[in-house]
């Protein structure tokens, strides 16, 4: 498969996700809210779209992994000779790795999405337990670290004057990812968590 | 009637339990289906980059080191072109001395009308400029040292460059003056000699096999015709 077309499978979840977990997300879901009555609410909408974001941001990390290993096999998977190639992105010995522990981008962000995945799953199969607060605010100050990673990733890619698409993809999932946990932050600290 | 509520069941247990085996089938398909190479310059590791401008005997061009690999190449394969590295400074005494084996090795290895049974060798030469007193380098000396100019006006060790022993050599030499590849190398002196198997990955290094010379290597790694 087509590497930008196989890029598609993570990128149009993180966008559905996005908008969900926006404002605007309850004129989309609007027409399955009867069906799915979770997704009736701003909040079970929000859920949603942040659990779809932090499977679809894990996966997309996932990938990145694996094309850095398979490119240190010495393969090839979505090499180009534009500016959109993110194995020479990814496949870049000086860059691939995190400056301090030497650990590869790709699995930090997998471990980091599996964790968010878990901090809003758990928040919401028990969505008044006393701990979902803290799971919440956790999950808010998790995604608005990740800035300063991505800051820096962006500024690998400028080096580099390449950009790695399934990373960007990534950054797009952190940022939807900060936009739910901060408006579940708020709905948390006010009636509208319990509001039907 | 079997009771099946639990109340002791947790939220957080069950979204653990499914996010970590997610976590991990993720892991095991990638531990299963890539066997991911380190990059470094430890044998057995793939060659890092080599960047900079070098000269090829008419003038300064750019330097990609991954031009040289064949990901295809299989062990045995004498069709694959071998990498020899030198990391040295002009002004070093002993890659002076070394410049003549340099140039028996490329005109023995990496010159197709040698005699030579084996894959092709090609030389390069990484020419960096130590933080020591009196190894003031520049482009004109490399281009001295390289091609054996005699009366330059570049000295080498306090020496005329073309003076040095051997013949000129008509490999590339690497401007690494400000030592951004020796860095990225982790070279520690010069000279340091590398084998790069035509893959990328080091099948050999002067670090790692202290009293064995580079011939020695090519000799003993690279495949050649008659052994097979």
């Amino acid at each position: 498969m087509d590497s930008n077309l196989q890029l598609m499978l993570y990128l149009i979840p993180t966008i559905v996700g996005m908008l969900l977990v926006l404002p605007l997300g309850r004129s989309i879901v609007t027409p399955f809210s009867e069906r799915y009555t979770s997704l009736a609410t701003e909040r079970g909408r929000v859920f949603f779209g942040l659990i779809v974001t932090c499977i679809a941001g894990a996966a997309v990390s996932f990938q990145t992994l694996w094309i850095s290993s398979k490119v240190s096999e010495g393969g090839n998977f979505c090499s180009s000779n534009t500016v959109f190639s993110c194995d020479d992105v990814i496949g870049n010995a000086e860059y691939n790795v995190d400056p301090i522990l030497g650990l590869p981008w790709g699995g930090i962000g997998a471990a980091t999405f599996c964790i968010l995945l878990y901090l809003v799953y758990s928040s919401s199969k028990e969505p008044n337990a006393d701990w979902v607060t803290l799971h919440l605010k956790l999950g808010a100050l998790a995604t608005f670290t990740g800035f300063f990673v991505i800051a820096l990733l962006v500024y690998y890619e400028i080096q580099m004057e390449k950009i790695c698409q399934y990373c960007t993809t990534a950054h797009i999932a952190n940022v939807a990812a900060f936009i739910g946990f901060f408006r579940l932050v708020r709905m948390n600290d006010s009636n509208a968590w319990n509001e039907s | 009637m079997k009771y099946t509520y639990d109340d002791e069941a947790d939220a957080r247990t069950t979204a653990l339990i499914r996010v970590m085996a997610l976590f991990f089938v993720g892991i095991m398909i990638i531990a299963a289906t890539t066997s991911p190479i380190a990059t470094g310059t430890k044998e057995g590791e793939r060659a890092p980059a080599l960047e900079g401008k070098y000269y090829n005997g008419s003038g300064w061009f750019d330097f990609n080191l991954e031009s040289y690999w064949d990901p295809l190449w299989e062990e045995g394969d004498i069709t694959g072109q071998w990498v020899a590295l030198e990391f040295m400074d002009t002004d070093c005494p002993y890659c002076i001395q070394s410049a003549e084996d340099m140039s028996a090795n490329a005109n023995d290895f990496g010159n197709q009308d040698s005699g030579w049974d084996g894959a092709m060798v090609n030389f390069l030469a990484s020419v960096a400029e130590l933080n020591i007193d009196g190894h003031d380098s520049s482009r004109s000396e490399i281009t001295a040292f390289r091609n054996k100019i005699a009366d330059s006006g570049e000295d080498c060790a306090s020496i005329d460059c073309g003076a040095r022993p051997g013949s000129a050599h008509n490999f590339p030499y690497i401007d690494d003056l400000d030592l951004d590849n020796m860095k990225k190398w982790k070279v520690s002196g010069t000279p340091s000699y590398y084998l790069i198997q035509p893959d990328g990955i080091i099948a050999w290094s002067s670090a790692e096999n202290q009293g064995e010379s580079l011939r020695d290597a090519i000799l003993t790694l690279v495949p050649r015709e008659s052994a097979s």
